[in-house]
């Protein structure tokens, strides 16, 4: 088994501001292999922010990140990638020119080595890349309970559909970090329930995996750890238990839920 | 779906069958394409040898229309100077002609390697530019040519242009030469572009167009997606210029101007950005038909030309409900 400190996506007094507003204030954070954490707060909180300094879109001011020791400041998003770090958006971001398993391929054509003529002349290298891509791609969404739909384009799938897509492709190339910003979105009660369920599947030992997400039956069900982030700053962290049943949490999230 | 406009079904980059479906190459747009093609090969005994001339041209202006259609779809840019590579290409050839007496077999794979090259080298100074500013950026290309081009007239002969006279295969009609070779480069390119949307490269260019931060996220770096499309569009823009100036015969500043940059983008939208052999069959036909059309129409020219340009779009736009009407009227019949 896997170590899951050394394993660890880590990040060490991040701090991002926007034009003088402070967006994240110095976060440390520790997501674990074999866990699914999960990053909670209301709108507006820092989450999408976080993620982004992760991931590599943002460049925080201060902090370092590092995956497995290994220090990724600086290092742009593709980088990452190829470190096996992946991730799911907010909305969809789905390539609607390409069919759905097309889509799923993307997660692993940056391992290609087909070169650009066979991009534009019928060689061997070229078509046999294709096709083990489209069989792993074919393998990712029979995993998903989408075996299917390979051939649809993703505007012909309703929204539930397309997240596990999403999924698809993050998980086709059996990343060492998955992090998905708000998969439940737009998802109805059924959808939620089987995506929980695609969830715990996909989580293993040697998988860190993150999960920004309102909706809380989902985080409180399958998330092993929860940071609670609130104005740039983390307010808790804990089990769904210890989370639940924290004041400040309960004030400034969860209550705010039941007023609702 | 079937509701869709031509022009928003133009977005979409492949048709109801699948991609690994197409690879098999046995389905309908290659039968349709083939079918075409066949055709064309039989038109020349068919015409007089004016529009045998006449659909040569047609056939390497299709090429410079596919050049700027793949930036739209593959990029989502426009280029309002594609004749910068389409003289680059034809002055290759020409160049090397008349100079030096190399044949097309090694002055086209020289203009595709100077096209992409200067594509390239266009495309890292401005490859953050979008939109409006990357075409403006263009358009200083097109009207630097005509100017570059006379002030290298030792080479390029000038205003006076350059006679392009060596056979591609030596001892077949020349004639026939000039319309067959355009017709193969029309293929072959058209062959190269549909592989292109089957590759990985080409899924990261349309991934990259869509949802840059996706394709990001995935491993494919926007500059890298915006430099390659542009030098893949110099490439066959490079390729169009040879071979216009293979069929055409001569090569003269007066073929590379603004205006021809316009027209290549306006046979670009005529064509709906479509990449395969019969759209772009379509907009090469509107850039180098309708103005020998209308060529007795004096000062009205100019009015036709638009009224023409508005009824293909018109007619693109409403076919696809033409089409359902029509097949309603037959069910009912």
């Amino acid at each position: 088994m896997m170590d899951q400190q050394t394993h660890a996506l880590r990040g060490e007094g991040i701090a991002l501001s926007f034009g003088g507003i402070k967006v994240l204030k110095g976060l440390d954070v520790e997501f674990r292999a074999g866990e699914i954490t999960g990053l909670i707060g209301p709108n507006g909180a820092g989450k999408t922010s976080l993620f982004n300094c992760l991931t590599g879109a943002y460049s925080p001011q201060e902090g370092t990140i590092s995956y497995a020791g290994e220090p990724l400041n600086g290092l742009p998003p593709a980088a990452r990638a190829a470190k096996g770090i992946v991730r799911s958006f907010q909305h969809v971001a789905l390539c609607p020119d390409l069919t759905v398993r097309e889509n799923v391929m993307m997660g692993i054509a940056r391992n290609g080595t087909a070169g650009w003529f066979s991009a534009f002349l019928p060689l061997t290298k070229g078509i046999r890349e294709r096709e083990e891509m489209a069989r792993a791609a074919d393998a990712a969404l029979a995993d998903l309970g989408l075996p299917d739909v390979g051939d649809k384009f993703p505007g012909e799938l309703p929204p539930g559909m397309q997240r596990l897509v999403e999924i698809a492709r993050a998980v086709v190339g059996k990343p060492s970090v998955l992090m998905l910003d708000e998969p439940a979105a737009g998802l109805n009660n059924s959808e939620t329930r089987d995506l929980t369920a695609v969830l715990r599947k996909l989580a293993s030992t040697d998988l860190v995996m993150v999960v920004v997400e309102h909706d809380m039956d989902l985080v409180m069900s399958i998330c092993d750890r929860i940071y609670v982030l609130n104005f740039g700053e983390f307010v808790a962290v804990g089990s769904p238990g210890e989370v639940r049943t924290n004041d400040d949490v309960v004030r400034i999230y969860l209550g705010s839920d039941d007023d609702e | 779906m079937s509701e869709a406009p031509v022009s928003d079904q133009a977005t979409h980059m492949s048709p109801d069958r699948s991609a690994m479906a197409r690879l098999s190459g046995s389905i309908t747009p290659g039968v349709t394409a083939g079918i075409l093609v066949a055709v064309l090969m039989f038109m020349p005994y068919l015409l007089g040898g004016s529009w045998t001339f006449t659909l040569g041209l047609c056939f390497a202006n299709s090429i410079g229309v596919l050049a700027v259609s793949l930036l739209v779809r593959y990029g989502g840019e426009v280029s309002i100077g594609h004749t910068f590579f389409t003289a680059l290409g034809a002055y290759s050839v020409g160049v090397l002609d008349t100079r030096y007496g190399i044949s097309l077999w090694a002055s086209v794979p020289l203009a595709l390697c100077l096209g992409v090259t200067l594509g390239l080298l266009f495309a890292w100074p401005s490859r953050n530019l979008h939109g409006i500013y990357l075409a403006v950026t263009t358009l200083a290309l097109a009207l630097a040519v005509p100017e570059m081009i006379n002030n290298f007239d030792a080479l390029t002969g000038g205003y006076e242009g350059l006679y392009v006279a060596t056979p591609f295969i030596p001892g077949a009609s020349m004639g026939l030469q000039r319309y067959y070779v355009a017709l193969a480069m029309l293929v072959i390119v058209c062959f190269a572009v549909a592989r292109l949307r089957l590759s990985r490269q080409g899924m990261a260019l349309l991934l990259a167009k869509t949802h840059p931060a996706a394709a990001d996220a995935f491993g494919t770096r926007r500059v890298w997606a915006r430099i390659s499309i542009m030098g893949i569009s110099g490439g066959i823009g490079a390729l169009c210029g040879a071979t216009l100036a293979f069929s055409g015969s001569t090569v003269s500043p007066g073929g590379f101007t603004f205006w021809q940059a316009i027209f290549l983008l306006v046979g670009s939208v005529v064509s709906f950005y479509g990449l395969s052999l019969p759209r772009v069959l379509i907009g090469g036909a509107f850039v180098t038909l309708v103005p020998q059309l209308l060529s007795s129409s004096g000062a009205w020219i100019p009015v036709f030309y638009g009224l023409a340009l508005l009824g293909m779009i018109l007619l693109g736009h409403y076919m696809p409900r033409i089409r359902k009407a029509m097949a309603r009227k037959s069910e009912t019949a």
